[in-house]
């Protein structure tokens, strides 16, 4: 479905994307992560075709992007972080006026409309002006006119943005049909847990490299490390950032979460020993990277090599 | 609490750059701009007033009233041969205010018109876009002239006559001549019917027609940007919607506007302003003509803004930036001061101006009475700006586009 082959991306004298290979199967749901910076939104630009590239391959459907760019866009959406919508029209009127720049009506526009409105569950608030729904329901407006023209790969940067528990899981459930519909998924997110519940496949990257990718299950399994979290029972980001300073390879994640790289006794010892003085409870320490905010965290700390 | 309040807020003015633009730079260029405009209006030395003369009469007396009106620094006469009315007409359309013609005859029946020999008038040929006033200063002078003349004529005339017992005798001979100011002179109007005087709704409601299109600034910018900010622009590029349907979406949804605005400022010159006791406007011969300058107003207008659109960040700099501009472009290009009034070099200035094209044309259009080929010039200049102006745009969006992702 997607393969990107050695691309290069140059800003001036900042390096974007740096010989960055990528692979991502028909009928997947993609995560990709990466701290801020890494060049996330740079990669989905350029599979859009919104920015160009200086070297490299990248090839959607088994088309060469540059060569087939319109006929690769009419097969994708591309659902921005901002909400790209009018909020002085209603949201049928959005929905029509999205649809109608791209040419689709008669049948396909019914079917696609009825689609793009059930899966988002709209129909109650089609007649409402954009500017009155709440959050959740503007950002199911924001996918359903992704989905307008019934694509095959969707783009997704940072869907669930500020918005309420509920309308995170309806819009999650809204993109794992997408599963269903053989539909591939490139999804970047700041949500580990979101990335970690969704999608099959995972993308870590890292100054414009892709730092690790494969199935989430694997990548968890082969990642070994000395790395250890420390759930805490309660206390104060500025007590942990304090800690923080005095520990190497700390990082404090939550109020009641930490994170600590290449761990041995003698850093524990001293660890356990802060925290008491503060008198924070811990509750439980988990050793190896047991999760993915934990193997992020470790990879993107160290500035692992690429695979 | 109030101290770091205020010393906050003059934090915020200072470090943004277009506040401070809007706050004394554009006020400074305003200020200069009216001053240079209307520097020399209340300078006696200069010539506000120019004017030339066609002496029918070739007398002394006609000579003498010539001479009296180049002695008033107000007033330059251009030593013109006006041939034909052909030529008079384009002196008054290009430099002259006025045409002063003097017919055979004039100083004679002045001097010794009575029942039988009524007077014969001057003729004022005067520019269809001249001010009431500049008009009404020129006839006082003329008037003084001739007053002038029939004064000296009387001296010559009573000076035999003295002694003073005499004086009732001497001014017997006067009686019989009615000294009526207004048939001293009679003025027609350039590329206007004789008895046709433009109104002043005529010289105004095209200035205000012109300076309102380019008020389409503020809102299509504002709507754009914030299509910018929203991503709704990059999401319709990923949608395959290209830069010139992009743009194209924008130029006739405004051009329409435009039009309404045209049409809706007519109706109000027509039907309106009558109700308020002024006279009413009248359209013209040419729709055509009205069209076509219209067309490139608006052209160069909604040019204008998409440039403004695309070259700033905020909805607060495209309103800011967009106001100066439609005021500078207004204040130098003769909608706030009349050109007539402006010295050379701003009038020169004025010609760079896309309103003062669009206000030549309609002047030409709703005062002269003019076809649609007297303003092929003007919309063709303010076309070839709006394409012009719209190439940029498209080549700053781009790459604007393609930086910012």
């Amino acid at each position: 479905m997607i393969s990107v082959k050695n691309l290069t991306k140059l800003y001036g004298d900042i390096t974007a994307l740096d010989h960055l290979d990528l692979k991502v199967g028909s009928g997947t749901i993609c995560g990709l992560l990466g701290p801020n910076g890494a060049g996330k939104t740079t990669l989905v630009s350029i599979l859009n075709g919104l920015a160009g590239f200086q070297t490299g391959a990248v090839e959607i459907f088994g088309l060469p992007l540059t060569a087939n760019l319109k006929e690769i866009r009419r097969r994708t959406a591309f659902i921005p972080q901002s909400l790209a919508l009018y909020d002085n029209l209603s949201v049928r009127e959005n929905l029509h006026f999205f649809a109608g720049i791209q040419n689709i009506s008669g049948s396909t526009l019914r079917r696609n409309l009825d689609y793009a409105i059930s899966v988002n569950r709209l129909d109650e608030i089609l007649g409402q002006r954009a500017a009155t729904l709440s959050g959740g329901q503007k950002r199911r407006l924001n996918i359903a006119i992704g989905l307008l023209n019934n694509p095959q790969l969707i783009y997704f940067d940072e869907p669930t943005v500020g918005i309420d528990p509920e309308s995170r899981h309806q819009i999650l459930d809204t993109i794992r049909t997408f599963r269903d519909d053989t539909k591939t998924v490139i999804y970047t997110s700041h949500y580990m847990s979101e990335i970690e519940k969704l999608c099959d496949e995972v993308a870590i990257i890292d100054r414009g490299r892709i730092i690790r990718r494969g199935h989430l299950k694997t990548l968890l399994q082969d990642e070994q490390s000395d790395s250890v979290v420390l759930e805490l029972l309660s206390s104060s980001l500025s007590q942990l950032d304090e800690i923080a300073r005095k520990t190497s390879g700390l990082k404090v994640i939550t109020s009641t979460r930490l994170f600590l790289l290449d761990q041995n006794s003698l850093k524990m010892g001293r660890l356990l020993s802060l925290l008491e003085a503060e008198k924070i409870i811990v509750k439980h320490i988990r050793y190896g990277s047991t999760d993915l905010e934990a193997l992020f965290l470790r990879l993107t700390s160290t500035g692992a090599t690429d695979v | 609490m109030f101290k770091v309040m205020l010393i906050k807020e003059f934090k915020l003015v200072w470090r943004d750059k277009h506040a401070l633009a809007a706050l004394f730079i554009m006020p400074a260029i305003f200020i200069l701009i009216m001053s240079i405009a209307l520097k020399d209006t209340f300078n006696s030395d200069r010539s506000l007033v120019n004017y030339a003369v066609v002496d029918l009469d070739k007398t002394g007396q006609s000579l003498e009233l010539m001479s009296f009106l180049e002695s008033d620094k107000g007033l330059h006469c251009y030593s013109m041969v006006l041939a034909n009315p052909a030529e008079r007409r384009r002196a008054l359309r290009e430099e002259l205010d006025f045409v002063v013609e003097i017919p055979a005859g004039f100083t004679e029946r002045l001097l010794r018109a009575d029942a039988e020999r009524p007077l014969v008038s001057l003729i004022i040929y005067a520019a269809a876009d001249i001010k009431r006033e500049m008009l009404k200063l020129f006839k006082s002078r003329l008037a003084g002239g001739v007053l002038r003349l029939r004064l000296t004529d009387m001296k010559l005339t009573l000076s035999p006559l003295l002694p003073e017992s005499d004086l009732d005798k001497a001014a017997a001979k006067f009686a019989g001549l009615e000294f009526d100011a207004a048939e001293i002179a009679r003025v027609r109007f350039n590329d206007l019917a004789v008895g046709q005087k433009p109104t002043s709704t005529q010289q105004s409601v095209p200035s205000w027609i012109v300076f309102g299109m380019f008020f389409v600034i503020i809102p299509l910018s504002t709507i754009f940007i914030n299509e910018q900010r929203q991503n709704t622009l990059l999401r319709m590029s990923s949608m395959n919607v290209s830069t010139p349907l992009l743009f194209a979406g924008k130029i006739v949804p405004y051009m329409l506007i435009n039009q309404i605005q045209v049409w809706l400022m007519i109706a109000v010159g027509m039907f309106v302003v009558p109700l308020f006791g002024a006279d009413a406007l009248t359209l013209g011969k040419s729709l055509g003509g009205l069209f076509m300058v219209s067309f490139g107003l608006s052209l160069s207008a909604v040019g204008t803004a998409i440039l403004i659109a695309v070259s700033v960040k905020t909805v607060e700099q495209a309103t800011t930036i967009g106001g100066i501009i439609n005021i500078l472009l207004g204040a130098v290009g003769g909608i706030m001061v009349p050109k007539f009034f402006m010295p050379e070099v701003m009038q020169r200035l004025a010609e760079i101006s896309p309103m003062s094209w669009g206000l030549d044309g309609f002047l030409d259009i709703f005062l002269r009475g003019l076809g649609p080929e007297s303003v092929m010039e003007e919309s063709f200049k303010l076309i070839v700006l709006g394409v012009f102006l719209l190439l940029v745009a498209g080549v700053v969006f781009n790459r604007k586009m393609r930086l910012n992702v």
